[in-house]
């Protein structure tokens, strides 16, 4: 089994805007589509998992409806907004930057510095 | 049904989801986990904890929710709030107290607030009334003396054209008489150019204003007061007709309440410029200007740039050389007669306010102490000391809040007392009124009275030490710990209420002094009434335009006035009315036969009939008052007050001296003066010293002339009567009507107590005396509730220690000692601050109030204060040795 990895302050956000980006998911669909992305690797905080939700709604980044589930129970669907896309996009764009810049210094030999 | 769908949608806006919604999803999850959990192997029991040991509760979702959305501050200030009312209700005498400091405090300043609002800051109604200016000339030589001029119509029009002025306004006013019905009545017109409507800017009530294609119609617009006097607030009076001086004049509009051109002659109609008629070989019309500049231009740049124009139109008026323009804002005059006042009426209420504030502290911590337990125990159970701190500030926050609701609701009455009191003092057209900015500021009082009284107990009750004050519960028997806030507060409250109350004691003082002024007159039963005589009709006025004619016409008159039953006395009088025996201009000069020409010889020439000393009771001192063929004559004889003879006769005997006036008779269409007025007259009775400058100030010396050496268009009468005078004036309508059925009567009658009440200085001390004796009896009552509180907290807080120190045999008196000490310590101690703050601030607060700084009614003040204060302390302290000590020490 991998190691387990904690994640970054704000980055769950970001991650849940991914998952609901590829489709409509109920909240604990959310948390499966997390975990299976990373391969099992990412242990979400229960707790600050619907706290990052209300938030994202909030903003008006996603969006709520209700409406049945797999199982055939009651669930609220989340999808992606227009504005959430944009977040999303910009989200990303500085993640990559900032990890890039990140693992250059951390690539740098000794001799190079 | 709107309202509650609009509260709906801010509600939804704030929180959107609600409970039941928030918690459906969370429990959907969470089965969905269980049920994954089960899946995996968990048995259901098993599955269903682990699911709420990773998820939470359901039940505290919604509160995880509105955490996340940001209304967590919002739920807990709800709840900071509900407690402060539950502790308000738990403790209704503690909260009657404390909210009523404070609504006196807060519904004071509002009310000054308001009134300085309405009288400073916007008393116009008119559009741009910060642009509109009064020019006058003043003199390059005494900057203080100043004149108004006048223009003609068509200069006011070629002002219009200068490049500062956005516009003129011309205005003059005149007397006009309404014809058509009963008896005849005198009213007040003002004449205004026809661009009147868009200078004033003011929607009428009804109908318009006057427009330019007004001019040469007769048309008139009415005030509202005319209105509601002479029409009962008739809505339909738009288009009926009114008759004055027998032409009648179309009514095209009303104007509404807050319109009250101008100063103190308001207009009862406002007509149009064109019909105000040249009288018959008078000058042509003239008028005062206003001048509207246009935004943005400075009053020096407007001055340089219209003086030339202005002093080129005034050539004729000969007294260009040495003047020069100054336009003067039209609120400037009410600044300064009244912004002195206001500052000190403001300083008085927000000390009240202050020592309001400081009665709330002193609450509050005094209250704290039986709190200490309670918030011990919160802080123990993990609040932080923020927390606490922000929960009694909400508490006071609540305590001042409604006593801000109490104090604007009380405000509104407020406002009006100091108008009432001193109506001349402030521009006719201030409203006081509860509008925006006025609750705008209440609000943010509130607040920060709140913020002020409560923090200081707050920081102080946050601060326990839970280790100390938990135990501290049977520990009532150790001294109570430090409570120098508490005598800091006492100390100020009871300095700052000396300091009012020794204000107000000079302002009561200095305005008995005034009230026992001798007058030199008897104003009781006296009133004085005016009458124009008929020179708006040319016909009429050839009947009386000589001076003969016009002596039998007012004789006749005053005559059949005499003759009224009840009526004692009659007198003739050109504005002669005390305590302003008011000359048409100022002082004459004269000469007295046998001494050397002084410059400085002036008196006050008033012209009376011989009735005047008999009715007014003007003691007669030497010799003896002219007769009735003297008084028709007019020439040769004279009457001196005794301050004329002491200042310019002190060598000899007064009697038999000559004098010359030279300075009459004035030069007017309407006058008409005796032959020989400017010769030498005999000095026939020396009387006494009436006032005629003003209640406050010395007696100028006074030449009394009969009235038929200057006569004028118009004349008074003074009528003694039996009981009160103003009952008297249908009869007296009714004789002059037998006289002459078209000679109008001034509205204005007033008996000469109320011309007293008048004089600025009088009104003004009255005001303060008042206002500051309200003032200081409040901010007494505050001190006196402060320190009787806080004794009667802290007796009852210390029970058991006084029972203990009884028990062990303490003497009664020094546990009562103990029970006031701190208390008539500091109490004392403000009394000593308060009273080395008078000795320094009395001086200058006296010399603003314009009256003498009297030690003696500060002495009166502090022994009040201190008698106050010494019963406030003892009264609750009899509790301390009241309790029998087996029965206080049972307590635990």
């Amino acid at each position: 089994m991998t190691k387990p990895v904690e994640l970054p302050q704000g980055t769950l956000e970001m991650l849940i805007l991914k998952a609901v980006s590829l489709g409509p998911l109920h909240g604990y669909g959310i948390l499966l589509r997390i975990q299976q992305i990373s391969g099992e690797r990412l242990e979400i905080l229960q707790g600050s998992f619907y706290t990052a939700i209300y938030r994202l709604e909030r903003q008006g980044w996603i969006k709520g409806k209700w409406g049945e589930s797999e199982n055939n129970r009651r669930a609220r669907f989340y999808s992606l907004t227009a504005a959430g896309r944009r977040q999303l996009k910009a989200e990303s764009a500085k993640w990559t930057d900032m990890a890039a810049v990140v693992a250059g210094i951390l690539d740098k030999k000794a001799g190079e510095i | 049904m709107s309202l509650f769908a609009a509260i709906r949608k801010l509600w939804h806006s704030i929180a959107p989801r609600t409970h039941g919604d928030v918690e459906e999803e969370f429990r959907s999850t969470l089965d969905a986990y269980q049920d994954d959990l089960i899946r995996h192997g968990l048995p259901e029991e098993e599955a269903r904890r682990k699911a709420r040991i990773d998820l939470g509760q359901p039940a505290a979702q919604y509160d995880t929710y509105r955490d996340a959305i940001g209304l967590r501050l919002f739920d807990e200030l709800g709840g900071d709030l509900r407690h402060g009312l539950r502790a308000l209700r738990r403790n209704p005498g503690f909260a009657v107290v404390a909210v009523f400091s404070l609504a006196l405090g807060i519904g004071a300043t509002t009310a000054m607030f308001s009134l300085i609002y309405a009288i400073l800051l916007h008393p116009f109604p008119y559009v741009g009334a910060d642009r509109i200016m009064n020019p006058h000339a003043i003199s390059e030589q005494h900057p203080d003396v100043f004149q108004w001029f006048t223009l003609s119509k068509a200069q006011c029009d070629d002002l219009r054209l200068a490049a500062p002025v956005d516009s003129v306004l011309g205005f003059t006013s005149g007397h006009l008489e309404i014809t058509n019905d009963g008896l005849p009545e005198d009213i007040s017109g003002v004449y205004l150019t026809e661009n009147a409507d868009t200078f004033f800017g003011v929607r009428p009530l009804f109908g318009r204003m006057i427009e330019p294609f007004d001019a040469d119609h007769p048309v008139v617009v009415l005030n509202y007061r005319f209105w509601q006097r002479r029409f009962a607030g008739d809505p339909h009076v738009i288009g009926r007709t009114l008759e004055m001086d027998h032409d009648s004049y179309t009514i095209v509009g009303v104007m509404p309440r807050s319109f009250a051109f101008f100063d103190k002659s308001v207009g009862d109609v406002y007509l149009p410029a064109s019909l105000m008629r040249a009288v018959a070989n008078g000058p042509a019309p003239s008028f005062l200007p206003w001048i509207k500049l246009r935004p943005h231009v400075t009053v020096a740049a407007a001055n340089a740039a219209l003086e030339p124009i202005v002093f080129e139109m005034a050539t004729h008026h000969s007294r260009v050389s040495g003047w020069h323009l100054g336009l003067q804002p039209i609120i400037v005059p009410y600044q300064q007669k009244t912004g002195r006042t206001l500052r000190l009426l403001l300083a008085g209420v927000v000390l009240l306010l202050i020592i309001g504030c400081a009665n709330c502290s002193i609450l509050l911590l005094a209250r704290g102490r039986t709190r200490q337990h309670e918030l011990a125990i919160r802080s123990a159970i993990g609040a932080s000391r923020w927390r606490i701190v922000r929960q009694l500030l909400v508490e006071a926050l609540v305590i001042s809040c409604t006593g801000a609701v109490v104090g604007v609701a009380a405000s509104y009455w407020l406002a009006r007392f100091p108008l009432s009191l001193s109506p001349d003092s402030f521009p006719a057209e201030s409203v006081i009124r509860i509008n925006a900015s006025v609750l705008a500021f209440s609000v943010g009082l509130a607040l920060l009275c709140g913020i002020l009284f409560g923090l200081a107990p707050a920081l102080r009750l946050s601060r326990n030490d839970p280790a100390r004050s938990l135990p501290g519960r049977q520990a009532g028997v150790v001294a109570a710990p430090r409570k120098h806030r508490w005598s800091v507060l006492i100390a100020a409250q009871v300095a700052l209420t000396l300091l009012l109350m020794a204000t107000a004691g000079t302002a009561i003082h200095s305005f008995l002094e005034l009230m026992q002024m001798p007058l030199g007159y008897d104003p009781a039963n006296v009133m004085e009434l005016g009458m124009g005589l008929h020179f708006h009709d040319p016909a009429q006025w050839r009947r009386i335009q000589s001076r003969e004619a016009r002596t039998a016409y007012i004789e006749q008159i005053r005559e059949k006035i005499a003759s009224v039953p009840g009526i004692l006395t009659v007198a003739v009088g050109t504005d002669a009315t005390p305590p302003y025996s008011d000359p048409v201009n100022t002082d004459s000069s004269f000469n007295i036969d046998g001494t050397r020409d002084r410059e400085q010889s002036q008196a006050r020439v008033i012209l009376v009939g011989q009735q005047y000393f008999a009715a007014l009771h003007i003691p007669l001192l030497q010799g003896r008052i002219w007769n009735t063929d003297e008084n028709t004559r007019g020439d040769f004889i004279a009457v001196v007050n005794r301050a004329f003879a002491t200042r310019y006769l002190s060598s000899s005997n007064a009697l038999g001296r000559q004098l010359r006036i030279a300075g009459l008779p004035l030069q007017d269409h309407f006058t008409a003066s005796s032959a020989q007025s400017t010769a030498w007259r005999q000095i026939i009775g020396v009387v006494g010293d009436a006032r005629n400058d003003g209640v406050d100030r010395p007696v100028v010396p006074a030449i009394y002339l009969p009235y038929t050496t200057v006569m004028r268009q118009y004349v008074q009468f003074f009528v003694r009567t039996q009981g009160d005078p103003l009952t008297y004036l249908h009869s007296i309508r009714a004789a002059v009507a037998s006289v002459a059925s078209d000679q109008q009567i001034s509205n204005g009658a007033f008996t000469l107590n109320e011309a007293i009440e008048r004089d600025a200085q009088y009104s003004r001390q009255r005001l303060f005396s008042i206002l500051f004796g309200v003032f200081s009896a409040m901010a007494l009552g505050l001190a006196l509730v402060g320190i009787f509180s806080l004794v009667a907290y802290s007796v009852a807080q210390r029970t058991t220690e006084f029972g203990v120190r009884l028990a062990l045999g303490a003497p009664r008196t020094h546990v009562l000692w103990i029970a006031v000490r701190i208390a008539l310590v500091s109490a004392a101690a403000g009394m000593v601050i308060g009273l080395a703050l008078d000795s320094f601030l009395g001086v200058v607060l006296a010399h603003w109030m314009q009256s003498a700084f009297a030690a003696g009614s500060l002495l009166a003040a502090a022994t009040l204060l201190a008698l106050g204060a010494f019963l406030a302390c003892l009264l609750p302290a009899r509790h301390a040795i009241a309790v029998p000590p087996a029965e206080s020490l049972r307590y635990e």
